[in-house]
């Protein structure tokens, strides 16, 4: 008897390997994801062939946008009350003096001792107000502190 | 009108009308892959895979002095409008673009090893600048420099050029 063969209309493709896949690479990108902070001062980075990773907990981050503004930002909430109070809790920085900064840099290490500084600077902004800074990191005693840059791909 | 199903045993009907038996349930899956694609597509948009590098700087101590003779020195002066001068000790700056800059440093650096550079950025000059003298003392591998505030000596000093 012959057999009968069936004619395939359409056909039906496994397609479990690669929801598998999907879902690994989503899980990778959800969990390696780290949303940036929203920002309030718009910083243009400049760019360097330095490859050194700032570092990734317990930092001090001085933003200093394009018209000199310096924003102060502490990555732990609970410090980030301590030192400006409970409105600037959720926020990621704070604007500030340069009259206050010596003063609050104190506070904030004095609180946590292993806080890192790192300074965030437009690339536009004055040498001045970078001076200024430096001056003031100096007299404070930090000594050790990064300035961001953006990867040089030349 | 609903049906009985009537159970009968299996190998007394084996000719008639085949009823398949459900095993397990079958959910479609599609809408949950759907989300799931489109979470991963937005995902891997929106991640930035290269963070931010960082250049770190060690300042000195406040209160440290180091006495250097002049000849020991280059000084690299950056004007308000962003040219850079170089000179060796007391000589006279010369002018230097920035594609320049690193040959500058290192045939100086080679001929003198205890060369210490010294930046002086005008106040009014851009940020950029120093990090680019600074970018490019780090790529010629030059450790020894240091920052120094830009008076208005250096200023007399360039404006003569």
């Amino acid at each position: 008897m012959p057999k009968i063969h069936r004619k395939r209309v359409g056909f039906k493709l496994d397609m479990t390997p690669m929801v598998d896949v999907g879902f690994l690479l989503l899980t990778f990108f959800m969990l390696t994801t780290q949303f940036k902070p929203s920002e309030d001062l718009q910083i243009t980075l400049p760019s360097s062939h330095s490859v050194f990773k700032i570092p990734g907990a317990d930092v001090i981050t001085l933003s200093i946008g394009k018209e000199g503004q310096i924003m102060l930002g502490v990555d732990s909430e609970l410090l980030r009350e301590a030192l400006f109070g409970q409105a600037a809790k959720l926020k990621g920085g704070v604007l500030v003096q340069t009259s206050e900064l010596a003063n609050l840099l104190i506070q904030a290490r004095t609180r946590n001792p292993r806080l890192k500084t790192v300074i965030k600077a437009d690339k536009d902004v004055d040498y001045g107000v970078i001076e200024d800074v430096m001056n003031i990191l100096q007299k404070v005693n930090i000594t050790r502190f990064n300035l961001v840059t953006e990867l040089d791909k030349n | 009108m609903a049906e009985v199903d009537v159970k009968e045993s299996r190998g007394k009907q084996k000719h008639s009308k085949k009823k398949r038996r459900r095993v397990g349930v079958r959910i479609d899956m599609t809408p949950m892959v759907d989300i799931a694609f489109l979470l991963l597509t937005f995902f891997m948009l929106t991640t930035t895979m290269n963070k931010p590098q960082a250049m770190e700087i060690n300042l000195p101590p406040g209160d440290s002095k180091v006495d250097v003779p002049a000849s020991n020195l280059l000084t690299l002066r950056v004007s308000e409008n962003g040219t850079i001068y170089w000179n060796l000790g007391t000589e006279k700056p010369e002018k230097v673009t920035p594609a320049e800059l690193r040959k500058v440093l290192k045939e100086k650096n080679s001929a003198n090893p205890k060369l210490i550079t010294l930046i002086k950025v005008d106040r009014k000059g851009k940020y950029i600048m120093m990090v680019n003298i600074m970018d490019e003392l780090n790529v010629s591998d030059i450790t020894r420099f240091s920052l120094a505030p830009f008076d208005d000596k250096d200023k007399q000093l360039i404006e003569k050029i």
